[in-house]
C-alpha cells in the first residue's frame, strides 16, 4: 500500500506515547486553572493508522502549551481540545468536518494532517464559517480553499530559496535534484529551481521518484551523467537516507545537500555511515541558541524527559498562537478569523515571532539552521566550503 | 555508451533482487496453482524478525539466516493450513482470495508490533566492493545473486532428482490421481509452501539489509514486482522466474535511462499486461498453465439468497430517504453519504465480479477516472456539474471498458494479475500526464455540486442525491438481471464454451456488463470529487479496490442488496468503533477470511 504523506520526524517510541497522549487527554482540561466553561479547539488528524506517530507528536506539543495557556486561560476560561482521529483518510476527514461544523463548542479547528485529507474537508469548513488551522499543510493551494483556511506551516516558498542559498553559500555551480514525485515535492522542487537560477546555481537535472522507490541506482546513473557539483535531494528522511547509500554504488562522490525535512534522528539511522558530510537546514533545531527555542526545549524536557522535534514545536506554537487570538478578539467562529489577519507578533518557537500575511493566510520568515551531519549527528554548520571532488 | 553498460547492471542488480521473491512464488504456484499474495507478508516477517534476531540476540548473519528460514518456515505451513487446505475443491478465486486476507491480517501484525515508522537492517557483511562500469556492486549483491540462483538450482535438482520432488510434481498435475498413488498431497503442499515461505523470509532478509530499510508495507510492493517477474518467466516454472525477474530489472532500469524515474512501474506493469495478453504462458511456461477449467474464476458458491419481499423493501428505502428529516446531524448524514458513495462501486462490482463472473482487482481505477473526468470538465471547462458528472459515468464507461476489453479473454488467476496491473497503470497514467492531470499535485478549486445554479451543499441535500442515484442504480441493475441480459451473463460465468455454442458472444456481453458497471463507479467517483474539492492520484488506492471487493464478497456476490448492504456495513463499521480503527485492516482480513471459509455465499447470498 502506498506510504504516503509527510513521513518526516519521528518517533518510534510511538507506541508508548499513544498511551501517554490517551492518557494525557483528559486531564488536559482538569490541570485547568481558570475557570468556567472550557473553550474547545476541535482537533482533526491521524492517531492510528499509518501517521498515527505524528497525532502523538501533536499531542505532545499541544498539551504542553494547554498547562501555560491555562495558567490564566482565554478571556478568563479554560483552553480545550478534542481530537478525532482520522487516521489521514479523506473519507474520514469530511466525516469529523461535518461533526466539528455543526458543534458550536467548537470555535476553531486544527489539521488535518496530510494535503489529502485536509483539503477535503476545506470546502465544509469554509461553507461552515469555522476557521480550519493547518499546521503541516505545505500544498501551495491549502490556503487558496477560501478565507477561513489558514496555515502557519513553513511554506516552501520560504524554505526551498533557503535551501537554495545553501548550496550557493556551500560554492556549488551545477547541482542535480532528485525529488520526492508529490504534491509537496512537486512544488518545492520547482520554487528550488527557480530561486537557485536567480542565485547563479544551474539545476542540471532533475528526477522526481515514487514514495515506495526503493531503488535508486539507475536513476542516479542519470543524475551521474549531467555531471553535477553536488546532489540536491527533496526527499523525507527514509527516501533521503536510500538515495544518500546508493550514491556511492554508482560512483558519485559529490556533497549531498537534502531539504530540511531529512532532519531527524532516523535519517541518521538509515543512511548509516553514508549519512555523514550530508549537509541540511532545519526550521527547528535543539541546540539552536535563540532563546525561545532554549526555552521551549527546557520545558517540553522537564514534562517528556526527551528532546523534542519539529512536529512538537510546531504543535505547541499552534495552541499557543490560537490562545492568543481567541483571549484577544473573542470567541466567536469569525472573529477568529478575523483576529488571524490583525494579530501581530506571537511568540513562536520557528517564526521568533508570527504574524500572518492577510493575503496569502499564512505566515512568513521561519527562523532556519545550516546543518551538517558529523560522526552520526546533526551538528551546526562551521560556515567551511567542502573541499572540491 | 558507458552509461548503457551501467544501466544493464542496475537492472541486472535490481532483478537479482526480484528473483528472490520470484522463485518462491513460482514454486507455489507450480505446486498449487495459486498466487500466493501472501508472499510478500511473509517477506516482510522474515526480515522483521532478522531484525529482532540482530537487534536483541546479535547473530552474526549465518545464524540470522538460518532463524528467519526456520521460523518463516513455519509461516508456510501455517498458511498452507489456514489458507489453502480448507479451501480444496472450491472456485479456484477461493484460495486466491484466502492469500489476500491472510496478507491484509500478517502486514497489519507487523505494523501494530513494529510500528509504521521504517528501521534499519544493518549487516556484518564485509564492506568490499568490485567496480563495473562507472559503478560497483558489493558482496551483498553477491549473495543475493547466490541465494537466488543457488535455491533455484536447488529447487529444480529437488523436483527433477528425489522422491518427494516426484511426489510434488505429481501433485502439481493431477492431485486425485497423486492422491490414488498413494502420495500424502496435503504434506506435499505443506513442504512447498514451508521451503517457498522460508525463502520468502531469507529474502525479506537480505533486501533489508541491502537497502538497511525495513518498513511493513514493503510487502505489496514486492509481491507485486515478484508476480511480474513470474509472469514474464512463466507461472510456475523455477528457473523461467529468474530470467523474468532479470528481464523486469533490466526493462525498468532501461525505462528510467529513456523517460525517467516516474516511469518505472509503469513500464513494469504495462509490460506484464503485454505478457498477459500475447504470452500469457511466459516465456518458460509451457503450455501447461493454460488448461484451464470451465468456470471464468468467479468465486460464486452455489446458494440460495435470501429474499427480502418487495414491500419491506420499498419501506426501508423510504426509511433511508426520510431519515434526514428525522435526524439532522450532519455527521451521521456524511457517513451515510460515504457509505452510498461505497454502494455504487459495490454495485458496479458485484456485477462484474458476480453475475458475469470477471472478478476485478482494480476498481478504484474507475473511481478516479470518474473523478478525474468531472473534476477537470468543470475546472478546465467550466462545465456545469449537472452534466459533467453523467458525462464523467459515460466516459468511465467507455474507457474502463477499453481498458479491460483485451482481457476478456483471459480466465481464472490472471484476470485478477490483469485488474490489478490496469488499476495500477490508471493511478501511474494520472501521475505521469501533468499536462492533462496536474500529476502529482493533484486538482484543486473543484467546484461543489450544483443544478441550475442551487449549490448541493448541505449534508442533507447530498445524502438525498447519492441515494437516490444508489437506488435508482439498483432498480436499474435488478431490472437487468432479472432480463435476458442477466441471464446470458449467468450462462457466461457458469459456463462460457455451453455459452458460445449457444451463439452468445462472450466479448460483447461482457462490454455491455462493463459499460453498466463502469457507470455507475465513474458517478460515485465524480460525486466523492466534488464533495472533497480536492482529489490527486492517491485519493483512490488500491485499498479501495480491495475494500470494494469486501464488500461484495461480504454482500454476496451478484447480489444486488447484498451489495449496497456489504457498503453499510464496512463504510459505517469504522466510524461506529472508532477507537479500533487501529485494527480496521486487521478485522477487513479477518472477516474476508471467516467469510471465503464458512459463508461464501455472503450475508444475502450469491444470485
Amino acid at each position: 500500500m502506498p506510504a504516503q504523506f509527510n513521513r518526516r520526524f519521528t518517533d518510534w517510541r510511538n507506541r508508548l506515547a499513544i498511551v501517554f497522549a490517551l492518557a494525557a487527554l483528559t486531564p488536559a482540561a482538569a490541570l485547568a486553572q481558570a475557570s468556567g466553561e472550557p473553550v474547545t479547539i476541535g482537533v482533526s488528524g491521524p492517531l492510528t493508522g499509518q501517521n498515527a506517530q505524528y497525532g502523538a507528536q501533536w499531542k505532545k506539543g499541544f498539551d504542553l502549551a494547554l498547562e501555560e495557556v491555562n495558567a490564566k486561560g482565554v478571556k478568563g476560561r479554560p483552553l480545550q481540545y478534542v481530537f478525532e482521529d482520522s487516521q489521514a483518510d479523506p473519507r474520514q476527514s469530511v466525516a469529523i468536518a461535518q461533526k466539528f461544523v455543526s458543534d458550536p463548542k467548537i470555535i476553531v479547528e486544527v489539521g488535518d494532517f496530510s494535503s489529502t485529507a485536509s483539503m477535503a474537508a476545506s470546502s465544509i469548513y469554509q461553507r461552515a464559517g469555522l476557521v480550519q488551522f493547518g499546521f503541516t499543510n505545505s500544498h501551495p493551494n491549502f490556503t487558496k480553499g477560501g478565507d477561513f483556511m489558514w496555515s502557519n506551516s513553513v511554506s516552501q516558498a520560504d524554505e526551498q530559496p533557503r535551501l537554495a542559498k545553501y548550496a550557493a553559500d556551500l560554492g556549488f555551480k551545477h547541482v542535480a535534484v532528485l525529488y520526492l514525485n508529490t504534491d509537496w515535492g512537486r512544488s518545492s522542487q520547482a520554487i528550488f529551481t527557480q530561486s537557485a537560477k536567480s542565485l547563479g546555481v544551474d539545476v542540471v537535472a532533475s528526477e522526481g521518484y515514487q514514495p515506495d522507490e526503493k531503488d535508486f541506482r539507475s536513476t542516479l546513473v542519470r543524475v551521474r551523467d549531467a555531471q553535477p557539483d553536488a546532489i540536491v535531494l527533496i526527499s523525507y528522511y527514509a527516501d533521503g537516507a536510500l538515495i544518500t547509500r546508493q550514491t556511492r554504488s554508482v560512483g558519485l562522490t559529490q556533497p549531498i545537500v537534502a531539504s530540511g525535512s531529512v532532519y531527524s534522528p532516523k535519517f541518521i539511522e538509515l543512511a548509516g555511515e553514508a549519512g555523514n558530510g550530508v549537509f541540511t537546514e532545519s526550521n527547528f533545531f535543539p541546540g539552536d541558541a535563540r532563546p525561545e527555542v532554549q526555552a521551549f526545549v527546557t520545558k517540553f524536557k522537564a514534562k517528556y524527559n526527551e528532546e523534542p522535534d519539529d512536529f512538537n514545536a510546531v504543535a505547541y506554537d499552534t495552541i499557543i498562537l490560537l490562545a492568543a487570538v481567541i483571549d484577544k478578539y473573542g470567541l466567536d467562529r469569525t472573529a477568529i478569523r478575523d483576529g488571524l489577519a490583525e494579530i501581530k507578533d506571537v511568540p513562536s518557537v520557528i517564526y521568533g515571532e508570527a504574524s500572518f500575511d492577510p493575503q496569502t493566510r499564512r505566515v512568513a520568515g521561519a527562523r532556519a539552521v545550516y546543518l551538517v551531519v558529523k560522526n552520526g549527528q546533526f551538528v551546526l554548520w562551521d560556515g567551511k566550503k567542502p573541499s572540491a571532488s | 555508451m558507458s552509461s548503457f553498460i551501467d544501466y544493464t547492471v542496475n537492472g541486472l542488480v535490481i532483478g537479482n533482487i526480484y528473483a528472490l521473491l520470484a522463485v518462491g512464488l513460482a514454486l507455489i504456484f507450480g505446486v498449487s496453482n495459486l498466487i500466493n499474495f501472501a508472499h510478500g507478508s511473509v517477506y516482510t516477517i522474515g526480515a522483521y524478525i532478522g531484525w529482532a534476531a540482530i537487534t536483541f540476540l546479535h547473530t552474526p548473519l549465518p545464524v540470522t539466516m538460518a532463524i528467519v528460514f526456520v521460523a518463516c518456515a513455519f509461516v508456510g505451513m501455517a498458511i498452507e493450513r489456514i489458507g489453502l487446505r480448507p479451501l480444496q475443491g472450491s472456485a479456484r478465486i477461493a484460495p486466491l482470495l484466502a492469500t489476500i486476507g491472510i496478507s491484509f491480517v500478517l502486514d497489519q501484525i507487523v505494523q501494530l508490533v513494529f510500528s509504521p515508522d521504517p528501521r534499519a537492517l544493518p549487516n556484518d557483511l564485509p564492506d568490499w566492493r568490485i567496480a563495473i562500469g562507472g559503478g560497483s556492486i558489493g558482496a551483498l549483491d553477491l549473495l543475493i545473486a547466490g541465494v537466488g540462483i543457488g535455491a533455484a538450482a536447488l529447487l529444480f535438482a529437488f523436483l527433477r532428482f528425489t522422491k518427494l520432488g516426484y511426489a510434488v510434481r505429481a501433485t502439481a498435475q493431477d492431485r486425485e490421481a497423486a492422491l490414488q498413488m498413494g502420495v500424502n498431497v496435503n504434506a506435499v503442499n505443506s513442504t512447498v509452501f514451508a521451503i517457498a515461505s522460508a525463502l520468502g523470509g531469507i529474502s525479506g532478509l537480505l533486501v533489508g539489509m541491502y537497502y538497511n530499510h525495513i518498513d511493513p508495507a514493503m510487502s505489496f510492493q514486492a509481491t507485486l514486482k515478484g508476480i511480474v517477474a513470474q509472469v514474464i518467466g512463466g507461472v510456475g516454472n523455477v528457473p523461467g522466474a529468474i530470467v523474468g525477474s532479470l528481464l523486469l530489472g533490466l526493462i525498468e532500469s532501461y525505462g528510467i535511462a529513456f523517460l525517467g524515474t516516474t516511469y518505472r512501474n509503469l513500464f513494469a506493469f504495462v509490460l506484464l499486461i503485454l505478457f498477459l495478453l500475447w504470452l500469457p504462458n511466459g516465456l518458460f511456461g509451457g503450455r501447461r498453465v493454460l488448461q484451464s477449467e470451465p468456470l471464468t474464476g468467479a468465486f460464486i458458491a452455489p446458494s440460495k439468497p435470501l429474499r427480502l419481499p418487495r414491500w419491506a423493501l420499498w419501506v426501508l428505502t423510504g426509511a433511508a430517504f426520510a431519515l434526514p428529516l428525522v435526524i439532522g446531524a450532519p455527521y451521521l448524514l456524511q457517513t451515510l453519504t460515504n457509505a452510498w458513495l461505497a454502494a455504487m462501486l459495490a454495485l458496479s462490482l458485484t456485477l462484474m465480479a458476480g453475475t458475469a463472473g470477471q472478478i476485478s482487482f482494480g476498481h478504484a481505477g474507475l473511481l478516479a477516472i470518474g473523478a478525474y473526468a468531472s473534476a477537470l470538465l468543470t475546472v478546465d471547462l467550466d462545465a456545469p456539474t449537472y452534466l459533467t458528472i453523467p458525462a464523467a459515468g459515460l466516459i468511465t464507461s467507455a474507457l474502463g471498458t477499453l481498458l479491460i476489453f483485451p482481457a476478456f479473454r483471459l480466465r481464472g488467476h490472471t484476470i485478477a494479475i490483469a485488474t490489478l496491473a490496469i488499476g495500477e497503470v490508471v493511478s501511474l497514467v494520472i501521475l505521469n500526464w501533468e499536462s492533462l492531470t496536474r500529476g502529482a499535485m493533484g486538482v484543486t478549486g473543484i467546484p461543489p455540486l450544483s443544478i441550475f445554479g442551487h449549490e448541493i451543499t448541505a449534508a442533507r441535500e447530498v445524502y438525498w442525491l447519492c441515494l437516490a442515484i444508489v437506488v435508482a442504480l439498483a432498480l436499474v441493475q435488478t431490472r437487468l438481471l432479472s432480463s435476458h441480459f442477466g441471464r446470458t451473463l449467468r450462462a457466461i460465468r457458469d459456463d462460457d464454451v455451453a455459452a458460445r455454442s449457444y451463439g452468445i458472444r462472450l466479448d460483447r456481453y461482457k462490454a455491455l456488463a462493463f459499460a453498466f458497471g463502469g457507470f455507475g463507479a465513474g458517478v460515485s467517483g465524480a460525486i466523492t470529487a466534488h464533495l472533497y474539492s480536492y482529489i490527486n492520484h492517491q485519493t483512490f488506492d488500491s485499498q479501495v479496490s480491495l475494500l470494494a471487493l469486501t464488500m461484495v464478497i461480504l454482500g454476496g456476490m451478484g447480489n444486488v442488496v447484498g451489495a449496497i448492504l456489504g457498503a453499510i456495513v464496512l463504510a459505517g463499521l469504522p466510524e461506529l468503533f472508532r477507537l479500533t480503527a487501529e485494527y480496521r485492516i486487521l478485522i477487513y482480513g479477518i472477516v474476508l477470511l471467516l467469510l471465503i471459509r464458512f459463508r461464501p455465499q455472503g450475508l444475502m447470498g450469491t444470485l
